[in-house]
């Protein structure tokens, strides 16, 4: 389909001698929002850490706007337009928040325009105008999380990967992130997110893959997925 | 004024130490490898800027031209052979161990181990010096100073103002993250052993200017830069040129005030309270708490 | 005795009796200084190759040594051996200042450590320059002592204190390895953190190694005066002792007695043909080639390598000794001795050995009789924790979190990604100091305890991570752990008691396997066994069902319930609510730092709030 922005075929991922995902497959079409949930051990992250070439994979294929990202080395993933918020921020704590913010737009799609992007980025998150020059690792858990959407942003994605964005967060900070994510959406970038908050990640996506144990279990709307007992039971591990 | 003049000696110095010094910090500091073959190569370099000056007249500054471009070859070269071998930060030390002993040994084949030293025929910095009332500056620690002001200030705008230098920087904190928004680590990693092993003919050369040379004195290097780097913290290039300058002067203080063999006691102790007190540098700017 | 302990005595007499064989003096000369530097790499190794603290400053133990005899000989006409005691207590006592100074330094890695103590020998040998009294930069002579005629001659008389000094090194080197000093500083070595919570008392045990080990470089170094006869700052503090000592032990081993012994024996024959040669100058590089090489390529050293194949080592030493003698073309004997060696050592380190990769043995399973649980009545509060916060720099992961924990109980520690599981334990196991609040074991407060003492106070945890000593068997590691716990026992005694805590987990079949050979299942399971070995009262498990499959589940949770029934207070960390529902009497619930519920696992489960924070805000109940 010409309008597929995102296509996960077989996916294999192995962390030395565990094999941590099994044959996934997903598809992401343009301007879609899709969540991936699952109770923890299922292999979310790992796959998060596959797509933005972060961790190689060991079979199947990666594909960006038709292009075969599979094999490429990690630095050259994001050329795709491919940006990730990892787990945990994982920002740089020792740089300031416009620092961070600038690495963001490292790749060279990203750099002419890092002036423009930047104003899009304060507006959307005013606090970190205002903490421009400050640490990053001096940032509390809700101001970092804004900090890696934003330095995701600088990186003016076609896909944005969302890894676990509501963790450690209060309720307000995550209804803020969340906030974001459907502002990012309407803008007309793709979304995937991973969470373990599965009310959240329903209530912003168009369609849901539910992930257990390194295999797909169910797909479909995220309408139907919502009302499903299978889901609740799977997260909540009984 | 013997005093003042020692202060101000001390921190012209300083400069040497710190041009000396930063090429090391850097090094270990975004791609965590302790490079000890850099001093291998200031002693080279120094060696070669002997060499040129005496047999071929060439101005002692001048050989800089050939120097600088050489050992940017020799360590990016040296870089690209330690990111082979993939070696712990640890393992790094004991490897370019290794490598300085052999480079050391090479130096006195080619040059024995006579001192070395170039003439005033053939170095006119040597005895030059500037006057500013009663204090008097050798020319050769003021060219010292500048060189140092230079690279650390470039090094400061790199590191701080441009894309590269932030990629560099956020290497050192996450450097799989870097690598998920488009930074070649491997690339850039070559680049920056380059620019050491630049720093490294600069500091040669300087060196050359008003000592003499034998390869042993590669091992006399150890002690100060080390000081300077734990001192001004590893990878924090401004604290280098910092500590360089305190060093500098505590150790031209001392010597004058009680006796110049005094001074790597004083020195060493000021280290050990600095790794007790301030574990990440006296100036250690960015401290996370 | 132990098994190399007659040997080693047989050699050392072999040894001392040589001198009165009349070989050529020019053997005793060569064999003395193979002592030498058998001995200053043996008492090297002490702390740098057990340990693993890398030290770069053996010369300031020379240099002191050396320098303690001169000055006194020499100056002061003090009798030789007077100075030998005091030249060790001298360098007893820097080693303790240096030790001191070093290991108190928390956040000291081991790159700050090795140029500390690159630093020392500079000072010394600074302080040595200006001090008049000491040497003034001139040197200092020292006279040959009145040696007892029986000693035989001058020559014989510095090799039989050579041999004696580097048989006292080697002697001490052996007594440590195989004692409870021994298997602290390996587990020191592999785990410093994971040795400090099993109950070691890390400091305590570096000092020691550190002290013992310049006590032996300080006697190496008085005899080495008497040797060379006149000492300069130079010759005794300069940089060629810490780097010959450094390739040697690299060379031949770290972990092992013998290890530093076959490195010197190679390097300073090899030296010596050099110099014989007139190769003079290659031998520095020579020296660099190899510590470069060896540490890139095969950095566990020859001991290792030598152990796995002896019989093509001494194929290769016999191979090519014999022709070089039958031949008679080239050299002398000692050449052909040499080139023997030096082809023995390569065949055993380039001559690659299949890699046996880790077999993955299917863990026994347990005995499927599920066991009843007790009934018990709760007994007395343990644990208790009041207003317990951690936080990192801006982010906080504990706020105020009151608990009380029963013996006896079997408590799900539960909450979602982020919630500060982890940091509990963390800060229960004494990994962390909390920011605020109380943590009380048994009445006692920890959060002023190091370690290795809440340790001994009856706390014990397991790594979401399982992080085994790696250099020891399974057997080991768990011995270990009894050796170091609250009833200290000798290795011998423990290893027993290990195979018990081993059969308790169903890992006895593999207990004399090495870690690396072990799935991640197995390994959880020795983590498991390792922390009860030491009989806690508490056990802290962090997500020990971490990545395993059904099966393997299953397996472990009959693991923890045999342990539970054992009356070890247990907190498990996990996901899988399922297995809690199963296993624990009761759950606690964490959500952001904070605790949301604690009570009986059913009523926990259904309790809207919980099922909230884990599905988040308009969930359907």
């Amino acid at each position: 389909m010409s309008d597929t922005l995102l296509e996960v075929e077989e996916l294999d991922v192995r962390y030395g001698d565990a094999q941590a995902l099994w044959g996934v497959s997903l598809t992401v079409a343009q301007g879609e929002t899709v969540c991936v949930v699952g109770p923890n051990g299922a292999g979310k992250s790992t796959l998060v850490n596959a797509l933005a070439g972060v961790h190689r994979a060991s079979g199947g294929r990666i594909r960006v706007n038709g292009q075969d990202t599979t094999a490429l080395p990690g630095h050259r993933v994001c050329a795709h337009g491919v940006a990730v918020v990892p787990e945990g921020r994982r920002i740089f704590p020792r740089m300031t928040v416009t620092d961070n913010l600038m690495l963001g737009a490292y790749r060279k799609g990203a750099r002419p325009s890092y002036r423009e992007t930047i104003t899009t980025v304060h507006e959307m998150f005013p606090r970190l105008a205002e903490r421009a020059t400050q640490l990053a690792g001096n940032l509390s858990g809700g101001e970092q999380q804004m900090l890696a959407i934003g330095r995701a942003l600088m990186a003016r994605p076609t896909l944005l990967l969302l890894d676990e964005p509501s963790l450690g967060l209060a309720p307000v900070r995550v209804d803020e992130v969340y906030d974001a994510v459907q502002r990012i959406a309407a803008s007309g970038v793709s979304v995937v997110v991973v969470e373990q908050d599965v009310e959240r990640a329903l209530a912003v996506a168009a369609r849901a893959y539910l992930l257990g144990e390194g295999r797909v279990v169910s797909s479909g709307p995220a309408a139907e997925l919502r009302d499903s007992p299978a889901v609740r039971r799977s997260v909540l591990g009984l | 004024m013997n005093v003042v003049q020692a202060v101000l000696s001390g921190a012209l110095i300083g400069g040497l130490y710190a041009l000396m010094a930063i090429g090391l910090s850097v090094t270990w500091g975004v791609l965590r490898i302790i490079n000890l073959v850099h001093f291998g190569l200031i002693l080279i370099s120094a060696y070669l800027t002997f060499q040129l000056a005496t047999s071929w007249g060439v101005d002692p500054l001048l050989t800089l031209l050939v120097t600088v471009p050489a050992m940017f070859v020799a360590g990016a070269a040296l870089q690209w052979l330690f990111d082979r071998l993939a070696v712990s930060e640890f393992n790094s030390l004991l490897v370019s161990f290794g490598l300085l002993i052999i480079t050391i040994q090479v130096a006195a084949n080619i040059w024995s181990a006579d001192f070395q030293r170039m003439t005033a025929s053939v170095n006119p910095y040597a005895t030059a010096s500037v006057s500013l009332g009663r204090l008097v500056f050798p020319v050769t620690t003021l060219v010292a100073f500048v060189l140092a002001g230079v690279v650390v200030l470039g090094a400061h705008l790199v590191l701080r103002r441009t894309f590269a230098g932030r990629a560099l920087r956020a290497i050192a904190q996450d450097s799989a993250v870097a690598g998920a928004f488009g930074v070649d680590h491997r690339r850039l990693s070559l680049v920056l052993g380059g620019l050491v092993g630049a720093t490294a003919a600069l500091a040669g050369a300087v060196f050359a200017l008003s000592n003499a040379l034998t390869p042993e004195t590669a091992y006399e290097w150890f002690g100060i830069v080390f000081a300077v780097v734990i001192l001004g913290g590893v990878g924090e290039v401004t604290g280098t040129l910092a500590a360089g300058i305190l060093v500098g002067v505590l150790s031209g203080v001392v010597a004058v005030v009680w006796s110049p063999a005094t001074a790597p006691f004083v020195l060493f102790t000021a280290i050990i309270l600095a790794l007790l007190l301030r574990p990440r540098g006296l100036f250690a700017i960015g401290a996370v708490r | 005795m132990r098994r190399g302990a007659i040997p080693l005595f047989a050699v050392l007499l072999g040894l001392l009796a040589l001198a009165f064989t009349g070989i050529p003096s020019f053997y005793l000369v060569l064999l003395g200084t193979v002592c030498f530097w058998i001995a200053q790499a043996t008492s090297w190794n002490l702390l740098s190759g057990y340990a693993g603290y890398f030290s770069f400053g053996q010369a300031a133990y020379v240099g002191v040594g050396a320098y303690t005899t001169a000055v006194l000989t020499g100056r002061h006409g003090v009798g030789f051996f007077w100075t030998l005691p005091i030249a060790a207590l001298l360098c007893g006592l820097l080693a303790l200042g240096i030790g001191a100074v070093a290991f108190r330094l928390g956040s000291l890695r081991g790159e700050i450590f090795a140029l500390l103590t690159l630093a020392v020998p500079f000072i010394l040998a600074a302080f040595a320059r200006i001090n008049r009294s000491v040497d003034g930069g001139q040197g200092t002579s020292v006279p040959p002592p009145d040696v007892p005629g029986w000693l035989g001659d001058f020559q014989q008389f510095q090799y039989l204190l050579a041999v004696a000094v580097a048989g006292l090194a080697v002697g001490v080197a052996f007594v440590i390895q195989h004692s409870r000093t021994g298997s602290a500083l390996a587990a020191i070595h592999d785990d410093e953190d994971v040795a400090e919570v099993l109950g070691v008392p890390t400091y305590r045990y570096k000092m020691l190694a550190i002290a013992v080990g310049g006590v032996l470089g300080g006697l190496g170094g008085s005899v080495y005066a008497l040797q060379i006869g006149f000492v300069t700052v130079e010759s005794v503090f300069g940089l060629m002792i810490p780097l010959f000592v450094i390739v040697m032990a690299v060379l031949g081993g770290r972990g092992h007695w013998l290890g530093p012994v076959l490195g010197a024996v190679l390097i300073v024959t090899l030296q010596d043909r050099l110099t014989s040669y007139g190769l003079d100058e290659w031998n520095a590089i020579i020296l660099g080639a190899i510590l470069a090489v060896l540490v890139a390529v095969a950095p566990a050293g020859l001991y290792a390598r030598l152990r796995s194949r002896p019989l093509l080592a001494l194929a290769g030493f016999v191979v090519v000794c014999g022709v070089l003698a039958i031949a008679n073309v080239w050299g002398e004997e000692l050449d052909w001795i040499v080139a023997g060696l030096l082809a023995a050592a390569a065949a055993a380190v380039l001559v690659r050995r299949r890699t046996t990769t880790p077999v993955p043995t299917p863990a026994a399973a347990v005995d499927k009789t599920d066991v009843d649980l007790p009934a018990a009545p709760l007994g007395e509060i343990i644990v208790e924790c009041r207003g317990v916060a951690k936080h990192f720099g801006g982010v906080h992961a504990l706020d105020d979190v009151t608990l009380d924990i029963r013996e006896g109980e079997l408590i799900g520690l539960v909450g979602p990604n982020g919630s500060g599981k982890t940091t509990l334990v963390n800060l229960l196991s004494g990994t962390f100091r909390p920011t605020a609040g109380e943590i009380r074991v048994g009445g006692a407060d920890i959060t002023t305890l190091a370690p290795h003492q809440i340790a001994h106070v009856g706390m014990a945890r397991t790594y979401q991570i399982p992080k085994p000593f790696s250099s020891m068997t399974v057997r080991d590691n768990v011995a270990t752990a009894i050796v170091f716990g609250r009833t200290p026992v000798s290795l011998r005694e423990a290893r027993p008691l290990a195979d018990r805590h081993l059969a308790t987990v169903a890992l006895g079949h593999l207990a004399d396997a090495y870690p690396a050979q072990l799935n991640l299942h197995q390994r959880q399971l020795l983590e498991m066994a390792r922390a009860i070995a030491a009989n806690p009262k508490v056990l802290l498990l962090d997500e020990a069902l971490a990545g395993l499959n059904p099966a393997e589940v299953d397996n472990a949770v009959r693991v923890v319930r045999r342990i539970h029934s054992t009356g070890i207070t247990i907190v498990i960390v996990e996901h899988l609510l399922r297995v809690l529902n199963q296993l624990a009497t009761r759950m606690v619930v964490l959500d952001r730092g904070t605790v949301l519920a604690d009570g009986e696992p059913r009523a926990v489960l259904s309790d809207p709030e919980v099922v909230r924070a884990y599905l988040g805000r308009q969930a359907h109940v």
